[in-house]
């Protein structure tokens, strides 16, 4: 095989099977004409070095097959700023599931280097992971629009959509901050401080025994081992939300500060879900503080484990909804806004 | 700007006309080589590259017609307007030259 038959044969390698055989039938017979040229012009018969010459000239072998074949991509231009967007709710969807699972675990086994390093190595393994699920599954979409001959060339975007200027009217202003929700929580997160560390005894029922008053707590010594990280996550909310106020706005920074207290927040009530007796309402403390009867008392103490249990659900699934909120709000912006007068 | 930036912007000059170059060249036969020489013969150099790729787009889109042939000891492939490539190509001209007289204008 000479040098020539070589040649085509390489390029012929990365051309498409239906028509490479035309192609390299073409490319070999121009290489001919052009080494007879060249053999005149230089007065010698065609040799090793003529050829090399004017293979050198003629270009690598795949650089000339990719000069007959449209561009080829993994992802093409119509399908990556969906792809962008689909990466970006993914990750962060990932990336926030993985911050609570790591908050979880070092919540429940304690803090540790080697906890924190695995964590690490998890929330990493977790982002590649999702990076190339998302990647392949868009590249799979390319792959079937492009055999199956999409509707639009792939050198080609698609055609821009009828845009109204009216929709600009849609388009909201910076997300305002809602003053009322943003003073009822520093209220609420401030009564809970002062409640919870000053006055844990009054969170309870006061009943009278042979005439005098006692009391009867609801949370229990291993409900109050919790209050100081509580404490810790109310007085960073009442920092957030005033910083909040003075800005007006949510922003990226505050949003994501709040996303991770909620984070803490759920990790804590995850902990607190599976750790038993933090209600004080036992069957036997009933038993001693009232006429109820055992079985009374012992469904009284279930239901009133179940509710806690429910509250701390809720709780979850509130803090889970509003961190979805945010994350919605950081990175698909779709809000609704009061229309502006253009009349003025 | 760099002498490699003002190559690229006299490249990007000259692949906009060369479709129209050669359409305007194929209302005779020419195999490839011959047409690639009959360009640069009279000052447009397209290199193979992007002349046979391009002979090949505009068959698939019906303005060429080709066919192989065996002339004296090899094949060759002979390119020529087809009907509708001659139908097409007053309406590129027509066109080039009112892109022409605009630039004139602009650049006086």
């Amino acid at each position: 095989m000479n040098l020539i038959d070589t040649y085509v044969s390489e390029v012929g390698k990365h051309l498409p099977k239906k028509s490479a055989a035309d192609i390299e039938a073409e490319i070999r017979s121009v290489l001919q004409d052009m080494l007879e040229e060249r053999s005149q012009a230089a007065g010698k018969p065609v040799d090793d070095e003529l050829t090399f010459e004017v293979l050198k000239e003629y270009g690598a072998p795949d650089k000339v097959a990719a000069s007959y074949q449209s561009q080829r991509y993994l992802i093409g231009p119509q399908l990556f700023p969906t792809f962008q967007m689909v990466l970006k709710i993914v990750l962060s969807v990932f990336g926030t599931l993985a911050i609570l699972g790591l908050g979880i675990q070092l919540a429940r086994y304690g803090v540790s280097v080697d906890g924190i390093f695995q964590g690490i190595a998890g929330i990493i393994s977790a982002f590649i992971t999702a990076l190339g699920n998302v990647v392949l599954i868009f590249a799979i979409i390319e792959w079937v629009l492009r055999s199956k001959g999409s509707t639009f060339p792939s050198q080609e975007l698609p055609a821009e959509k009828q845009w109204d200027p009216r929709s600009l009217l849609k388009i909201s202003p910076p997300d305002r901050v809602k003053i009322g929700e943003r003073i009822a929580d520093i209220v609420f997160d401030s009564a809970a401080i002062v409640l919870f560390n000053f006055y844990p005894h009054i969170i309870g029922f006061n009943y009278l025994q042979e005439g005098v008053w006692k009391d009867f707590p609801v949370f229990s010594e291993a409900f109050f081992a919790f209050i100081p990280w509580l404490t810790l996550i109310l007085v960073l909310d009442i920092g957030l939300n005033i910083a909040v106020l003075r800005q007006g706005n949510w922003k990226s920074f505050t949003r994501w500060f709040d996303i991770g207290l909620r984070g803490a927040m759920i990790s804590i009530g995850a902990v607190m879900l599976s750790t038993p007796g933090l209600l004080a309402i036992t069957a036997d403390a009933l038993i001693t503080a009232s006429p109820l009867d055992l079985p009374t008392a012992g469904l009284l103490e279930v239901v009133a484990r179940q509710g806690g249990a429910s509250i701390l659900a809720i709780i979850i699934i509130v803090e889970l909804i509003e961190i979805a909120k945010h994350l919605y709000r950081m990175l698909v912006k779709d809000t609704k806004a009061a229309p502006f007068d253009v009349n003025g | 700007m760099t002498s490699e930036s003002f190559d690229n912007l006299i490249l990007e000059l000259r692949r906009g006309v060369i479709v129209l170059a050669v359409l305007s060249q194929l209302g005779e036969e020419q195999y490839g080589y011959s047409l690639m020489k009959l360009l640069s013969d009279q000052g447009l150099v397209v290199d193979q590259g992007t002349l046979y790729p391009l002979l090949r787009r505009l068959e698939s889109q019906g303005l060429l017609q080709s066919d192989w042939r065996i002339e004296t000891d090899r094949p060759r492939r002979y390119y020529l307007l087809s009907d509708e490539g001659r139908e097409l190509l007053p309406r590129l001209k027509e066109e080039w030259s009112s892109i022409v007289a605009m630039l004139k204008t602009m650049l006086a």
